[in-house]
């Protein structure tokens, strides 16, 4: 279960100080897709940081499976992330030397799981997001838009975390193949029980997910 | 695919700007190993100048030179207190004589020739029997010395062998003598067999060959005997002070003068060699200089390089950081990837060190020595002594050993780690939270 209390993040903007995250809280249960919506600025992509221990808090708190990880050092927020959250960008992020194969395998390289293991699993996975054959050995550059989401999904999920966090996974895709991967997503946390949650603009795609968060000016104004 | 694997990789994303820094980067490793090369050639050139210089100073009384000159003997008594000075750590003394007939019954081995006779007629030698006329025979040298084997490698140019009987004791007092292989064979005498000088009998203790005509037809015998014989009781013509070591040449030969005083002349080859070997030093700052700076613009090449690069993969480090890497495993993979840089590099600067080196190495000791050496106030026997060894100094040859090759990968694993530092304070300072920047 995800509970986050309080939470804010300000930054200094000049003399005043900018609230991009205001006293938010809420409750996500496990194997739920939730979705975070809201206009640019309303501090969407600042909540997500925090969830995911990229970035600390001012105030307030985020337990993740019962665990406070706001109070964690750097050491232990490096493996939190490593083995409790997984990454889904806008632009996919992935490395652009590494094939998809290798993309995904990072991960377990930096959780320490034995190459041999890493290799069947990575297959394993982008086999699961329907990415097969020579495809898993092709550098993203040599890939679609959709099929590099794939990948960056499959990484994702490479340490099976409890939580994955998407950042507008759709945004640069077409809508046809932006509804292939969010129905990838919304397939994964019914197979690999894990609570997903996702930034987007798109009403109609946060209308499809259990739970939706609505931000403005840094504030949740809704819950549904 | 590990860490180390993946910064190798990564030191071939950019194939141009690879080529680029490594051909800069090799030029810097090249330019180091050539100094580091000259630097070695040219320290081997000055030891083997130091060598043949040797560790020895010459004190003879003040105005004298072998018989010529006049002044006074100097005395044991006088020369006992050198063994004090700091740096001697021998003091043979000698004793020159001269035998004519009306002092001995032996014949010397040397013919006269023209030379001869004219020095005898020059110097009005009016005990030298029969002097214009053919059968002219010049007197024998005889030398009296505490150090016997040292005495006749001196005069014959360092080959000494005993062709028999033995050396006498250094601190002998006997009245016996080695005899020159010449002189001994022209007088026939053999060892144990005697002769007469000053009036006493002298027994031959041993036949020496020292390689020259001179040096085989001298007598040499311990020091106090021929002082005793000769009624010169105390008296030293000669003497060589060996030092511990070429580099304390200078300052011993100046502590021997200002000890003995306007009483001797005092001399060693340091401050003629010093004229040859001031440029080589020169040149040996010259490549230290060099070498520094070349390791130091190698460092910074690489710097500027990485930091680069770190700035352009902001957001790939903070993926990294995002799904799981510690700064630690980001920035060893960096630091491969510039260890890459400089093994490829080092792998071509040792190559340009190889053929540069020699040609870069005479460069610099022929401009060097050019400007310092040949000066017009150099004294004649100097010169002839610096001409000669600059005249080697042009044919100096630079090889390059292991050691070489293991600095050049040494200091290319430096540079890059040294290159590496600010680039990892750069990796440090990224926040994972870089990845959620939109461009």
């Amino acid at each position: 279960m995800l509970r986050v209390k309080e939470l804010s993040k300000s930054f200094k903007s000049g003399e005043t100080t900018v609230w991009a995250v205001n006293k938010v809280s809420f409750q996500v249960d496990d194997a739920v897709f939730a979705s975070i919506v809201g206009p640019s600025g309303s501090g969407k992509s600042t909540l997500l940081s925090l969830l995911g221990a990229l970035d600390k808090p001012s105030s307030g708190s985020i337990e993740v499976g019962g665990q406070d990880i706001t109070g964690l050092g750097d050491h232990r927020l490096i493996k939190y992330r490593s083995n409790n959250v997984g990454f889904v960008f806008q632009n996919y992020n992935l490395v652009p030397n590494l094939t998809a194969i290798e993309n995904v395998m990072l991960p377990m390289e930096f959780s320490g799981l034995p190459k041999s293991e890493r290799h069947q699993r990575a297959q394993e996975l982008l086999n699961q997001v329907e990415l097969r054959d020579d495809k898993q050995l092709r550098k993203p550059g040599k890939l679609s838009g959709g099929e590099q989401q794939r990948v960056a999904i499959a990484r994702a999920l490479a340490n099976r975390p409890k939580l994955v966090l998407a950042d507008e996974p759709t945004g640069n895709l077409d809508s046809k193949t932006g509804k292939l991967i969010f129905d990838l997503l919304h397939n994964l946390v019914k197979s690999q029980k894990t609570t997903i949650i996702v930034v987007t603009h798109d009403l109609k795609i946060a209308g499809k997910t259990d739970v939706k968060l609505q931000l403005a000016d840094g504030k949740l104004v809704q819950r549904a | 695919m590990n860490v180390v694997s993946r910064g190798i990789r990564n030191a071939f994303r950019n194939p141009v700007r690879t080529v680029a820094i490594v051909l800069i980067l090799s030029l810097s490793i090249g330019l180091a190993l050539s100094m580091l090369l000259a630097r070695q050639t040219v320290d081997q050139k000055i030891q083997s100048v130091k060598n043949s210089i040797g560790n020895t100073i010459v004190i003879s009384p003040a105005g004298v030179r072998g018989f010529e000159g006049g002044g006074n003997p100097l005395t044991t008594s006088q020369l006992a207190k050198l063994t004090d000075l700091p740096h001697v750590t021998k003091l043979s003394e000698s004793l020159n004589d001269r035998l004519t007939s009306s002092d001995t019954n032996l014949t010397s081995s040397i013919n006269p020739g023209q030379l001869g006779r004219r020095f005898a007629q020059r110097f009005n030698a009016n005990n030298f029997s029969d002097s214009g006329s053919l059968n002219f025979s010049p007197p024998i040298t005889v030398l009296g010395t505490t150090d016997p084997i040292n005495l006749a490698n001196t005069q014959g140019g360092g080959s000494f062998s005993l062709k028999a009987g033995k050396v006498f004791s250094s601190n002998s007092s006997a009245d016996v003598a080695l005899v020159g292989l010449n002189l001994a064979t022209k007088n026939n005498l053999t060892a144990g067999s005697s002769f007469t000088a000053y009036g006493s009998t002298i027994t031959v203790v041993g036949i020496f060959d020292s390689g020259n005509q001179f040096s085989n037809s001298l007598l040499i015998m311990p020091l106090s005997s021929l002082q005793n014989l000769s009624g010169q009781s105390g008296d030293v013509t000669s003497a060589i002070a060996t030092v511990d070591s070429v580099d304390n040449l200078t300052s011993t030969t100046t502590a021997i003068q200002t000890a003995l005083g306007t009483a001797a002349d005092v001399t060693s080859s340091q401050t003629m060699a010093q004229n040859v070997i001031a440029p080589l030093e020169n040149v040996k700052s010259i490549a230290a200089y060099s070498l520094i700076g070349a390791v130091v613009a190698g460092s910074v090449i690489i710097l500027l390089t990485m930091v680069n690069i770190v700035r352009e993969r902001r957001r790939e480090i903070g993926v990294l950081k995002a799904i799981g890497a510690s700064n630690i495993r980001v920035v060893w993979q960096f630091i491969c990837e510039a260890v890459s840089f400089t093994i490829m590099a080092a792998v071509i600067g040792i190559v340009l060190g190889i053929f540069a080196g020699t040609p870069i190495t005479n460069t610099l000791v022929n401009n060097s020595s050019t400007s310092s050496v040949s000066g017009p106030g150099t004294p004649r026997f100097g010169f002839r002594l610096g001409g000669g060894f600059r005249q080697s100094l042009n044919n100096l040859h630079a090889s390059i050993g292991w050691n070489i090759i293991v600095f050049g990968l040494l200091a290319a694993l430096i540079i890059a780690i040294v290159g590496s530092t600010v680039a990892a304070w750069f990796i440090a300072k990224i926040r994972p939270a870089e990845v959620m920047r939109t461009e």
